[in-house]
């Protein structure tokens, strides 16, 4: 059984099912990030992990232990707020040492986690100020350090770095993930942006509206998407309509042109059936080698940078795709109207 | 005539909080030409303002000072503090102004946090209860409360008494009447309060305190209280003036507070009521002075949020 599972766990706001029978086991130190858009009841299950709400129906479980009807102050749990939440009446010590001295901690020993904690994200210059004097990178790692001197079982970050700016955000996320390694700490992440998601987590759920649409490692959910929802919402993505032409060796044709897929299933459809497809701008390339699975004609149609990628618009048929390409000093790019042909592997072909 | 002047200090302390409060000083003077033309209505709003308030409370002052005919002395003073009566008063009606700040703050605190966190919904009416004493004067409350609590108080259709008549002994008139100040002072303790709490994110800092283990004590006592401390004083202060000039519920309660003091002494004496309109003004002011110090760092660290 897992470290922390969560069994047909379901929530309902009246009518409205916000989390619609979620099922999911976590491993001891893993760190597992919910990645969806908002309203898609990431934030509600990780709630429910919290206390803050109850479930309609279902089960939690912490370590072996039922904590479903637990209140939040009785599961031993840490939270982290998009707002921070630290308390403003108290200085970043004091913020530190508040789940201590709940605890009963003497005050030697309080003063000991919270000097651990100050070195742990690097503030131990800041002892004495009040959060109002911090940044707000700051602020958070303060809260980081709060939500870990009490040793939770679980940490909980709800969008933790939604409210930084950008150079903060990527480095207060490796700060994260390089603490919750070197503790050991199981954690849950919640993120509606896909870049935070697969660079930070060993698994992604992927939700959308109330349901689980695929749980995997960040490889496999970026190269591997099982529904259309998480091909569109983790990276970009073209799309377009085609038709079936031979289910036995995988052809399909949009717009007259053929494409090869390596899509498993795709033999059980028939000739004639209209299907979507799918292809990553990153999957493309201008053709070198003849041999490809899909060696397509293309018209350029416009050239945007940027900065590390190139993204190339393209005219297949009479439908536009994007293409990315690696930016360097010497890329030799082709000119706006030019016709050209492009690659793509089999596998990057999918049907969804 | 002097229950007139404390209306007054009353009416005072509450625009200059609100002044307080609000924006604070207007800014760097600069007194350049240029940059006075955009200040110019500011300024003659500010001075009239200021007029207003200020020569009724000069008149006061100018008074209080001529008791003796042809000089400019402190007779007055000295003959009201002589009145033992008046310490008395002044000391009662203090205590009994601390005694309504403190059950106020332990009804008004967790029922406004309990509103904000729980029941949003609710807010509306509490507004409105709270809104009541400024519609119903204070002496339909006062024969409320009278008529109330002056009989043994029965459970219905039965005959066992559930309290005394609380007129009859003095400490049930002091309880009685700290009731009615709780009433009185309700919209201002209130509205303050739930402003402060506005400020402060006080839904996901409880969430971050039970997330940490705190009961609903520890989370009111050290994460709330602390933090509208400062909207909680300026309650505090607005109490302070009205439960020390109050007049009708001391003295239809027959409490010897300094209001029905001063006003018997208004009818009485000349130069008295001058010079204790005067000093009660003063005070206020010091109060209001050491609020803005207690409160000063407070008020940044939660301004800044």
């Amino acid at each position: 059984m897992s470290y922390l599972s969560l069994e047909n766990v379901t929530k309902q706001f009246g009518d409205a099912v916000v989390v619609d029978n979620f099922n999911l086991g976590i491993e001891k130190g893993e760190f597992v990030s919910f990645l969806g858009p908002s309203g898609c009841g990431k934030t509600t299950t990780l709630r429910m992990v919290a206390g803050f709400e109850l479930p309609t129906s279902g089960r939690i479980t912490l370590d072996g232990v039922d904590i479903t009807d637990k209140a939040p102050n009785q599961r031993n749990v840490g939270m982290i707020f998009q707002a921070y939440a630290l308390f403003p009446n108290m200085t970043v010590a004091q913020n530190i040492g508040f789940g201590l001295r709940i605890r009963k901690m003497n005050s030697t020993d309080v003063h000991a986690r919270v000097d651990e904690m100050l070195n742990l994200v690097n503030l131990e210059k800041h002892a004495n100020k009040y959060p109002y004097q911090l940044s707000g990178g700051q602020q958070q790692r303060v809260s980081l350090a709060r939500a870990l001197a009490i040793r939770p079982e679980v940490l909980l970050l709800d969008e933790p770095l939604s409210a930084l700016d950008a150079k903060i955000r990527v480095s207060l996320r490796q700060e994260i993930r390089a603490i919750q390694k070197r503790l050991g700490i199981t954690a849950i992440f919640v993120t509606h942006d896909q870049e935070e998601a697969l660079s930070i987590s060993d698994r992604i759920v992927v939700m959308n509206v109330g349901e689980m649409e695929q749980v995997g490692t960040p490889f496999e959910i970026y190269n591997f998407p099982k529904t259309q929802f998480v091909a569109n919402f983790v990276g970009s993505l073209n799309n377009a309509d085609a038709e079936v032409i031979d289910p036995a060796n995988g052809i399909l044709a949009m717009d007259g042109v053929h494409f090869k897929t390596a899509e498993e299933d795709f033999a059980s459809r028939k000739k004639g059936d209209k299907v979507k497809f799918s292809v990553r701008p990153e999957r493309f390339s201008f053709a070198v080698e003849p041999k490809k699975d899909n060696v397509i004609d293309c018209t350029i149609e416009n050239i945007t940078f940027l900065g590390s990628v190139v993204r190339i618009q393209i005219k297949i048929g009479n439908t536009n795709f994007n293409m990315d390409t690696f930016n360097n000093p010497f890329l030799e790019l082709p000119a706006i109207g030019a016709k050209e042909q492009v690659m793509c592997s089999k596998e990057a072909v999918l049907v969804l | 005539m002097a229950s007139k002047g404390l209306r007054k200090v009353v009416a005072m302390s509450d625009t200059s909080f609100d002044v307080s409060v609000g924006q604070g000083a207007p800014g760097k003077k600069r007194w350049s030409l240029l940059r006075i033309g955009g200040r110019f209505w500011s300024w003659v709003w500010f001075i009239l303002g200021a007029i207003y308030f200020l020569v009724p409370l000069f008149a006061t002052l100018r008074h209080s000072l001529r008791m003796e005919r042809d000089v400019l002395g402190f007779k007055a003073y000295e003959r009201a503090f002589e009145d033992p009566s008046f310490l008395e008063t002044f000391l009662l009606s203090n205590a009994l102004a601390v005694a309504t700040i403190i059950c106020s703050a332990i009804l008004i605190v967790p029922t406004a946090y309990w509103i904000r966190l729980r029941l949003p919904q609710a807010r509306r009416i509490a507004e409105f209860i709270t809104l009541l004493p400024f519609v119903i004067p204070a002496i339909i409350l006062v024969f409320g409360l009278i008529r109330t609590y002056s009989t043994h108080f029965t459970i219905p259709f039965t005959d066992i008494e559930l309290f005394q008549p609380l007129t009859t002994t003095k400490f049930g008139t002091y309880a009685l009447i700290t009731a009615g100040y709780m009433v009185l002072a309700m919209p201002y303790m209130y509205r303050s309060v739930d402003t402060g709490m506005r400020v402060v994110d006080i839904r996901t800092l409880t969430e971050a305190a039970q997330s940490l283990g705190a009961g609903w004590f520890t989370i009111i006592t050290q994460v709330i209280l602390p933090n509208v401390r400062s909207a909680l004083l300026s309650g505090a202060l607005l109490t302070f003036a009205i439960v020390v000039g109050e007049v009708t519920l001391a003295s239809f309660l027959g409490v010897d507070a300094f209001g029905p003091y001063l006003f018997l002494i208004g009818q009485h004496k000349a130069y008295e009521p001058a010079a204790l309109s005067f000093v009660t003004f003063l005070l206020t002011w010091i109060a209001m002075g050491m609020i803005q110090f207690v409160t000063g760092g407070q008020g940044q660290a939660t301004g800044a949020h």
